[in-house]
């Protein structure tokens, strides 16, 4: 399909400053309750509290006390999970001294060690899915985190080079962008075999959103729709990926490797294969996951959601007896600093933020990413390389909204830790016995 | 085959296998040979709404907040013109003549940009008269999400994740599986095509004989059909012909099969290959043409009678009754292909949901050694695209339509929807055969791509695999017990 765009213009500076302004200045009067929560926002998953919250934490880098910022309305997986916190006169105090490191590299084969100040990094958006300011607004968080953002599968936009030591370069089953420097640049290297969103079934960038510089850089022609395949087509057993994984350490034998799989039935043999394979880090993408574009079909009916696949595979790799030796990874529907601590306690060493972070910088989880009836992308200039919208997220502002949002998170999970009575994230690892379920009702 | 690869028209084409084996031809005749070869295709087109379903929002501006705004920003962005006029909506909500004096809340996607940039004069609420449509099962969601498929013959696609409940009652309650690698299937989109959606219907020996001169004795009595759906009739208080004369037509074009009153058949002379006849006796006369016809109940007499006039029989089996004596009844009377009906929510005499009663079906054949002699047909409770796929991995070859073809073609249903026969349909004014007819080829051609999905992702190359293969599936309350066995509170859980 060819798309014929409209004549794009970029905004004047007046038209930027009135944007910027009214934009900013509504998150904020809904963030500090002083407009009504607008009736159509939240849904069950991301209830309009959550979203409030969010936008609270983004510009004060606090938690708020007028929504609930902990859970959604699912009625069931992480909103049915609480904590059972030991007594109050038994809480540690809360400070820096609660370890919220991650690490990455457990396999003691003299790599380098990677520990990002929480155990959380972001996942992969592409560029084309999001714009370069997008991009560089968590490359910048990240770096401030001593964390990391994937590329996902578009390419390495020129800007990135200046974030290299945060940025994680994506290979997916489409190949787009994917180049030796880009390869040799980075830290990590991630496989993506499949996304939760739409497990098994490629990726799908619409013609609308692979404008010159996109299809540029991922050696297309504009306005073409751009299909990544499923699976990697050279890739039939462990053995075939473990040649993958050879062939990017020859490139960069420093990096480290992630390997990103959905929540299939069998997610506990991938990931055991995929440690066998060479991987320090597996990556489960949930089947709530986020997505730029992906069939309704495919969200909500195709593999699991990750609360059930976590603690299937933490327990699987006890079991063979390589737990210790690889950093499991969770995402897809992972909202909240409370959503984080949960997945730690069922099994995961981190997680993966994707939602999280556009809801951060303003998402409303409208569903229009994909282009919607537009034709342009979110008109919260998340999602879109539209040569205006583009420009309603700035990188200084998306970077600081991603900043405080994450300190607030560091500041619920050490609250969430000290009233555990644990001084470090990674003693909450597979701690069920911490958790309680709550039945019955609506939870 | 033989194809020399010199493209010159004179060089030839030895044909070496099949029935031609030893023809030559030229190249050119090979290749307008090869583009007889037709691929299954549905033909789809854009049929826009003829009922024109509630907006999903309702958008309210406070006229004095705008024009305070206006005059404001008149003179702080004197000159900037394009400043002035800017509109916080990209989806045209403020583009018509006097901007947002008179919104189009048609136009609005819920973004709340507007809302979140004015909170002091702009609302936008969801629309109370979309929810209302529906009931507890056929829910307004799904509602709209067949209107669409309808409307554009496409398979839904947006962007972020899923926004529902978790796991949830009905199949929601049943994830399908994937494969992360290894695939017959391996080509994404790309690959989707080369899976089959055919299924069969009618009497498959579980296996071959053989006289002493290599022929077949018992040769497979059965048909195909190329989508594992069918249409179900309609309502008996629907008296419409042009809904009936439709679902013929639809039948016929994407080469599957319409269920329908004999009695209707024969007064609107609907006969013909995809049309099935459903008869009370062997004495009901069918039209020339028909492959196959459905008993209303198990009648053994009439049966056989009707077999023995070479048509395949199809008995239906209410599952408001004793549908598990029904069943092993009919299937040892002979019949070989039985039609489970549940009410409209999927649901048998005893509240059993679909997903357990099939299965439950589909196993009592397996465990009496004759699965692959019956074939297996369900309807009711099928709402929505991904029920397709659930209902076949519960046990069934193919699967029935019913309400959702009236929701196609934008049927109201009012009353208790629940029931076979009891809702209360009301079509569109200017409801025409020719508009139905695309809308119902549309919304098959989506499910049918839907399906692709689905099996695409399993690495599954054709739907008959498919059916009854529970291992392709994971039940939310299994994978739940498992993951939170342990955790305290849990159902039956750790203390």
């Amino acid at each position: 399909m060819v798309f014929s765009p409209s004549e794009p213009k970029a905004p004047t500076p007046t038209l930027m400053s009135k944007t910027l302004h009214l934009m900013h200045d509504g998150l904020n009067a809904r963030a500090f309750s002083k407009a009504p929560k607008p009736e159509a926002l939240g849904d069950a998953r991301w209830t309009d509290d959550l979203i409030l919250a969010t936008w609270f934490m983004a510009e004060t880098g606090e938690m708020p006390e007028n929504f609930n910022y902990m859970t959604g309305k699912s009625n069931g997986g992480f909103d049915r999970l609480d904590f059972k916190f030991i007594p109050e006169q038994e809480w540690l105090e809360h400070g820096e001294h609660l370890d919220t490191r991650l690490n990455l590299n457990r396999r003691d084969d003299g790599r380098q060690q990677l520990t990002p100040d929480l155990p959380i990094y972001g996942g992969g958006m592409s560029y084309g899915s999001v714009s370069v300011n997008v991009m560089m607004a968590r490359a910048r968080n990240a770096k401030r985190w001593n964390s990391f953002m994937s590329t996902g599968e578009g390419g390495y936009p020129s800007e990135l080079y200046g974030m290299k030591e945060n940025v994680i370069t994506q290979v997916a089953t489409g190949y787009f962008g994917v180049e030796e420097k880009s390869i040799k640049a980075t830290p990590i290297v991630e496989f993506k075999y499949a996304q939760g969103a739409k497990p098994g079934l490629g990726g799908h960038l619409l013609a609308a959103k692979a404008g010159e510089e996109v299809a540029k850089i991922r050696g297309s022609v504009p306005f073409v729709s751009l299909f990544s395949p499923f699976p990697f087509h050279s890739t039939y057993s462990v053995e075939d990926h473990m040649k993958h994984i050879d062939w990017i350490q020859t490139i960069n034998p420093e990096a480290l490797i992630s390997v990103k799989v959905s929540t299939p039935h069998d997610v506990d043999m991938v990931a055991v294969g995929s440690f066998y394979a060479g991987a320090h880090i597996i990556h489960l993408d949930g089947s709530y996951g986020g997505t730029g574009a992906a069939p309704e079909i495919a969200k909500k009916n195709i593999a699991m959601p990750i609360e059930l696949a976590i603690p299937k595979v933490h327990k699987f790799l006890i079991k063979e007896g390589v737990r210790d030796k690889v950093t499991l990874i969770a995402s897809g529907g992972i909202r909240t600093a409370d959503d984080v601590a949960k997945a730690i306690a069922l099994g995961a060493d981190g997680v993966v933020f994707g939602t999280s972070d556009l809801v951060a910088m303003g998402c409303t989880r409208c569903s229009n990413c994909e282009g919607g009836p537009s034709g342009r992308g979110c008109p919260w200039g998340l999602t879109t390389t539209d040569i205006e919208l583009k420009e309603w997220v700035q990188q200084d502002w998306g970077e600081e909204r991603l900043y405080n949002f994450y300190a607030a998170v560091q500041w619920r999970l050490r609250d969430i830790m000290r009233k555990l009575g644990l001084s470090a994230i990674g003693d909450l690892r597979g701690r069920t016995d911490l958790l309680r379920y709550i039945s019955g009702g609506e939870a | 085959m033989v194809l020399t690869t010199e493209r010159e028209p004179e060089h030839e084409v030895v044909i070496e296998m099949s029935e031609s084996k030893g023809k030559v031809l030229t190249l050119e005749q090979a290749r307008a040979r090869a583009d007889t070869y037709l691929r299954y295709n549905i033909d789809t087109m854009e049929t826009a709404d003829r009922w024109k379903i509630p907006r999903r929002f309702n958008v309210k501006v406070g006229k004095f907040g705008l024009a305070k705004l206006l005059f404001k920003e008149f003179f702080k962005y004197f000159g900037h013109w394009e400043t002035v006029f800017s509109r916080p909506c990209t989806y045209g909500v403020f583009s018509g003549p006097v901007g947002g004096f008179s919104p189009r809340p048609n136009l609005c996607v819920g973004c709340l940009r507007c809302e979140v940039q004015h909170p002091d004069f702009v609302t936008v609420t969801p629309n109370g008269e979309l929810r209302a449509l529906g009931d507890k099962y056929l829910t307004w969601r799904h509602i709209s999400t067949i209107d669409e498929e309808a409307r554009k013959g496409s398979v839904p696609v947006r962007g972020q994740g899923y926004r529902g409940r978790f796991g949830g009652p009905g199949f929601d309650g049943m994830f399908t599986d994937m494969s992360e690698i290894v695939r017959p299937s391996r080509d994404g989109i790309h690959g989707r095509e080369l899976i089959g959606t055919q299924v069969d219907i009618g009497k498959k020996p579980m296996h071959l004989e053989f006289d002493g001169n290599g022929a077949i004795c018992n040769e497979p009595e059965m048909m195909t059909i190329q989508v594992p759906f069918l249409y179900s009739a309609p309502p008996t208080n629907l008296d419409d012909d042009r809904v009936v004369e439709i679902m013929a037509s639809a039948a016929a074009k994407v080469d599957t099969l319409a269920l329908l009153p004999v009695d209707v058949v024969n007064r609107l002379e609907l006969g013909g290959a995809n049309v099935a006849p459903i008869v009370n006796c062997a004495g009901c006369e069918v039209p020339e043409g028909t492959r196959l016809v459905e008993l209303r109940q198990w009648d053994e007499q009439a049966h056989d009678a009707l077999e023995n006039k070479g048509l395949l029989v199809s008995v239906a089996i209410d599952m408001s009754g004793d549908w598990r004596a029904d069943m092993k009844e009919a299937r040892l009377g002979g019949a070989s292909i039985l039609h489970l009906y549940a009410d409209h929510h999927g649901l048998d005499g005893e509240d059993g949901f679909l997903m357990d009663t099939l299965a439950e079906a589909h196993t009592n054949l397996v465990n009496a050694g004759i699965r692959d002699e019956i074939t297996l047909i369900g309807s009711g409770g099928i709402a929505g695209a991904d029920h397709l796929p659930k209902a076949i991995i519960s046990g069934l070859d193919a699967v029935g339509l019913d309400h959702s073809l009236l929701v196609a073609m934008q049927a109201r249903l009012s009353g208790d929807t629940k029931e076979r026969n009891s809702a209360t349909v009301q079509l569109p004014d200017d409801f025409d055969n020719a508009w139905g007819l695309q809308r119902v080829v549309n919304l098959s051609c989506s499910w049918r791509d839907q399906m692709l999905e689905i099996l695409g992702a399993m690495g599954v190359r054709e739907v008959r695999r498919l059916r009854g293969e529970f291992g392709r599936s994971m039940r939310c309350s299994v994978l739940e017990a498992e993951a939170f066995g342990e955790i305290e509170g849990y159902p039956g859980g750790g203390d």
